[in-house]
Parts: structure tokens; sequence; C-alpha cells
């Protein structure tokens, strides 16, 4: 075994460990699913481990995984920014910008399509995507493979994990399983809903109401996850020449036009800038958007009309989307060491 | 014990397991050229066929196999985003066997109106204002109006009523009847709220216990997401709730001589994989479940009704073709349960 000895003993203990792990068998991961959330469905041939855990969260962060070797997953889905990346658009190799927000990925194991457009199937057949994206990562399968290959630890973890070498499909699986243990429940919300009736302070309390009833917002952000995993035409870019067509581009179906899918609430007071096109930066501006009916287009949700809400009701609402779906136990992670 | 008395009635139901070998299902058209038909009901004594003639802002009698309007000039509304369908009076049923009850799909939610109509004699038709009483689920200070009535079903004299108006609830709401009248109709069963999944759609009551058996149909852009739901219809508790695999259920309905169930999807986002299924009781990932065998596939199936000679009626949106209106009612013979 090959270390760099300025890595440090860290490295070398922890693949030690992996490895030890690995001699106990692959044993399946028993994945805890915080208050409110339903049980997770696990795909039958990926399943969870902790090695394949660990596997995954090192391909997540490692920025290898680029062509250029500045970006990775992680770098636009930022723990420390909600999974997501704080910004309008993110930016990929050669300083290039995406030309959607970056999605947060909290709870995304709960939705079968990925991507704004749902081009994508489950977090298999997401994670490759953003890795051979000329504009996100830009690195081939090929060159992937021969990279990861080419590295001991990861050639060491990927026979423990999948009795393989390393190969795209087997990165899919990984950044998958890692993806799945990144979950966001056991908010205010889902306390107050246990029958904690102080868990949600008054203002949230209001706003909890007006979420549910008189703004609408459940007739789309329904559900434990507060999305239905559906495709809505809510009208943003809209009020432009050129808007994006976002599901219409997959489907093809005239009523797609400008849908997009539904995004998660939880943890949603971290994950801003919001939307597709990431043009609103505050859930105030979201807010007075559907107060307002949205933008008017031949595709237009039905469940898009004027609100009429009142100061005081929009204020709520804010209270509740930031108070009542942020978790103490938020999914924080901290970037591991990578193999050599 | 509400709930295990119902899983126990469900899973009496479904215990007949079921072969259906598709050479054994036979169907024929009763009537094509329709436009968009979205209601189908028997009348009791009579036998006759009534069709809900959507698109066309028309309630039909099927007579000598011809459609013939019995109630003309519902408003008509538009429904989706494109594909697009008119539509006009959906869901029906018989109270009695005089009386048709329509919930209807033309106006915008908040006006739309829950009708009772005399049936009117063969030979003679009347218009659709023409209603001897009718109610409708005006907005509240937090709650949309209703609308999209899509399914009616009786059960002695209340009536139940799959609402697609407020889709942060999912209303089944219910009315009441007296001396011939509607005496009350108000929000029932917050069925999303419930289930977490949009739309309920298909309704019928289960002949056996009077449970309400819902067909949830879900998001019309996500597959697979249809739910089977019972609830109590005396408190409206939710007594048990199913998986289907399903995309888009539209009607679910019993053959009440074999206590058989069967389902319509639709499958909006694949409407040639649409078709009539058979559910019955299965065991999924070691809970009680369902499953949904395929009986027929059918091109953009709405609603079902099953005679007690275990024929369903089937209206289908269909296909149209040159100059013709792709609308039928079929006429299924249900396959023998083994």
């Amino acid at each position: 075994m090959k270390f760099k000895l300025n890595m440090g003993a860290g490295v070398f203990t922890g693949l030690l460990v992996i490895l030890a792990i690995g001699a106990m068998g692959n044993d399946d991961f028993k994945l805890e699913i915080p208050k409110g959330l339903k049980k997770l469905k696990i795909p039958r041939d990926n399943r969870l481990t902790l090695e394949k855990i660990q596997l995954g969260k090192q391909l997540y962060f490692d920025k290898r995984l680029s062509k250029d070797q500045t970006i990775s997953c992680a770098s636009c889905h930022d723990p420390n920014k909600g999974w997501s990346n704080g910004e309008t658009f993110a930016t990929g190799i050669d300083g290039q910008k995406g030309g959607r927000n970056s999605p947060t990925i909290i709870n995304s194991g709960y939705q079968v399509f990925q991507f704004w457009d749902g081009r994508a199937l489950h977090l298999e057949g997401q994670a490759l995507g953003p890795i051979q994206n000329p504009i996100e990562m830009g690195l081939s399968l090929d060159e992937l493979e021969k990279r990861l290959n080419g590295i001991e630890g990861y050639v060491l973890q990927f026979k423990n994990v999948f009795g393989n070498k390393p190969n795209s499909g087997d990165v899919a699986k990984a950044i998958a399983a890692f993806e799945r243990t990144v979950l966001s429940g056991n908010s205010p919300y889902d306390q107050y809903k246990d029958g904690d009736t102080k868990a949600l302070s008054e203002a949230a309390e209001r706003g909890r109401r007006v979420f549910f009833n008189k703004a609408q917002c459940s007739a789309c952000h329904a559900g434990s996850n507060f999305t239905d995993g559906a495709f809505h035409n809510i009208g943003i870019g809209f009020d432009g020449s050129s808007p994006d067509l976002g599901r219409f581009v997959e489907t093809q179906v005239e009523g797609d036009k400008g849908s997009f899918k539904t995004p998660t609430l939880r943890e949603i007071a971290r994950s801003g800038p919001y939307m597709h096109d990431g043009s609103f930066k505050t859930l105030e501006a979201i807010v007075d958007y559907y107060n307002k009916g949205g933008n008017a287009n031949p595709q237009l949700d039905e469940e898009i009309f004027e609100l009429n809400l009142t100061d005081q009701q929009k204020k709520d609402l804010i209270v509740f989307l930031k108070e009542g779906l942020s978790s103490a136990n938020y999914p924080t992670v901290d970037p591991p060491a990578l193999p050599k | 014990m509400q709930k295990l008395t119902c899983l126990f009635s469900l899973f009496t139901f479904m215990i007949v397991g079921s072969w259906v070998a598709a050479n054994e299902v036979v169907s024929e058209t009763v009537v094509s050229g329709l436009n968009n038909p979205c209601g189908v009901a028997i009348q009791p004594k009579t036998g006759h066929v009534f069709v809900a003639n959507s698109g066309a802002g028309t309630i039909c009698r099927i007579e000598n196999g011809k459609a013939v309007p019995v109630i003309t000039d519902f408003p008509i509304d538009v429904y989706g985003k494109g594909p697009k369908y008119n539509i006009g009076p959906l869901g029906l049923a018989f109270y009695g066997d005089g009386h048709l009850v329509v919930g209807g799909g033309g106006y915008k939610d908040g006006e739309e109106l829950l009708r009772l109509y005399e049936v009117p004699a063969v030979g003679s038709s009347i218009k659709a204002d023409a209603m001897v009483s009718s109610m409708k689920l005006a907005p509240t200070e937090e709650i949309k109006g209703e609308g999209n009535f899509y399914a009616v079903a009786v059960a002695g004299d209340s009536v139940f009523v799959s609402c697609n108006g407020d889709d942060t609830k999912g209303w089944v709401s219910k009315a009441t009847i007296k001396d011939g009248k509607f005496s009350g109709y108000a929000r029932n069963i917050a069925t999303k709220e419930a289930v977490e999944v949009d739309a309920p759609v298909g309704l019928t009551i289960d002949p056996k216990n009077g449970h309400i058996v819902v067909g949830q149909m879900g998001e019309i852009t996500v597959p697979g997401d249809g739910l089977l739901t019972f609830y109590s219809a005396g408190n409206g508790e939710m007594l048990a709730n199913f998986e289907t695999g399903l995309s888009d259920i539209t009607s679910v309905a019993y053959d009440t001589k074999s206590y058989q169930m069967y389902a319509l999807d639709f499958n909006w986002i694949d409407t040639k994989a649409g078709g009539l299924y058979h559910l019955t009781k299965a065991t999924v990932d070691g809970e009680p479940g369902v499953e949904c065998t395929k009986v027929m596939a059918l091109d953009k199936a709405t609603a079902m009704v099953i005679a007690s000679d275990g024929h369903a009626y089937v209206t289908v949106i269909g296909t149209a073709e040159g100059d013709q209106l792709g609308g039928k009612l079929l006429k299924i013979k249900l396959p023998e349960i083994e």
C-alpha cells in the first residue's frame, strides 16, 4: 500500500478501518429516518452498507471526478449551503455557469424524478449526469474510470464494496447510497404534528394554517417531504421572451411547457436562491409572487391564482417556512479524507 | 375495531385468487362517436344505461344502440393544458329508479353544481337547468371552491362525490337527499391529508359493508402513484390505504355478484398503456397490499359501472378517426374468476 506520509496517519487509519469493516462483511446499513419522514425505499440492486456510503461520500466530495479537478458534487451541492450552493447558477469547470439553479439534495432519495426537468430516474440515474456534463464537471466516463483505477484507495474500496474494479455504474450507486443518507426531518412542524403543540411559535402556527389552506402551498408542496414529486408550471420566466420550457423538453407534451419539478421545502431557509432559475433571493419575494398569481401563460397551473393574503398572513407563512421546516438535526457533513 | 373489520372484509372479497385469461375478455362497442364521455350509470329497474357525453354537454340514454340525449345544454369547460379535453357533465349515479345525480365539470371551481334530476321519460328530454335540486361548494375565507365533480356514488340518502377543485385537501364531499331534494352538501373527507397523494377521482361504495372506496388518481405527471383507499362512511376515518402501481385511476367498481373489484387506469403519460384492471389481495414487501391484473387495454378509459349480469359498461375517450369522434361506450364481459 502506498500512502503519502504528509497526510498523516488519518488516511492510513481510515483505510484500515474501512478494510476492517469490510472484513466483517458488507451488512445492510440501518438508516435512521427522522421523525416526520416516511420509510425510504432502497433499490434492491443498491442496498445500503456503511462501506458503500463511505465510498459514496468520498466520491461526492472528490474534485478528481472533474476534468480539471476543481469541481466535485459538493461544489454545487454544499452541505453548508442547504446542499445547494447559494448562488443563482453554479460554476463548473473553466468557470462556466450552469443554466439552472442547483437543487438541494436533501431528501432527494424520496424523489423518483431527478433534476428540475425530471430527465433522470432515481439517484442512480442522476449521479453521472453532472460528471459528464461539459459545463459542470466535464469528465467522460472512460476518463472517470481510468482515474479511479489509478487511485489505490478507490481500487481497494470498490473491490470490497462491489467486488469490481472502479466503474461508472458503481460510482453512481455509491454516490446514490451516500445521498440517501442526507435526510432532514424532526423539524418543529414534525414535532407539532406528533402532538407537541408548543413546538411551533404562535406566528409559525398561524403560518401553518395559511400554508395548508389559503395560500394553497400544499396543493403541490404536499406530503411528508413537502413535494408531490410532480411537475408544475407556476409561470416562472414567462414574463420574459424565452422562458425555459423545463419538462416539455423531455416529454414534448404541450401541457408540460414551463413545468418544473416541485422541490422539497424542508430546510428552505438554507437553500436559496429559489426556483429553477434562482431568480428569487428571498422567501418574501416568493410569497409575493404567488400572492399575485404568478405569470400568466397558456400552461399555467390551475393551482396558481391571486391569493389575496394579508400582510400578516404573508409574514406568518414565512415564519412557518423558516422556523417550522428547519430541523435542529440539519444533516451536516464534514468532507471526508480522500483516498490516494 | 372498524379498521380491523374493514381489513377483514377487504381481504374477504379479495381473498379469491384470480387468474384472468386474455382470451376470456369479450368486449363490444355499444355506441361510438361520443364526445369525451366521462360518466356511466345503469337505471336500477329498467336496466337502461345512461352516459355523460361530457364534451357535448349532454346526458344520453342508450336506446337501441344509439346515444339519445335526454338532458342537454350543460356548460362546458376545458380540462388539461395539452392535451386538452372539453368536459361538461361528469359523474352519474341513480338515486332510486327515478332520479339521476350528476356531477358537473363545466363551471369554474366554486360555481360547479351537483345536480339532481327526475329522469326524463323515453322520448323526451330536458335542459340541464331543469334539475329539481342543485348544490355547490363555494369558497370560504380559507378554502378554495370546489369543482370537477368527477364521480358520484349513492348510499341510501347520502351522495358521495369526488371533487377536484381544492388540491390542498382532495375532498370527497357528501350530500344528503330529503323529500326528493338535496338537503345539504358539505366537504366530508380530506383525502389528500389522509394519503398525501392528489386527486380523489374513482369512487364507489363497498356493497357489503358500505365503506367508501376511493381510487386516488395522483399526479398526472407521475406514473404509478395511484392509491386505493377505504374510508368509513360514518365518520370519514381512513380504514386502509394501498399503493396500486396504477398511474391515473379514473374509476373503481364492484361486480356485486362476485364481489370482485375493478379499476380503470387512464395512464395520462402513456395512454396506450391504460386499461381495465382486476384488483386482488396481495402481500407486498411483507405487508397487505393490492395486486392489479390487467384485464384489457383501453384508450383513455374514464368511467365504469358493472351490471348485475357481470358486464362492465366502460366509457373511453378513445382516439378520433377522421371526422368521427373517438369516444365510445363499451360493454365488457368480465372474466369468470377461478
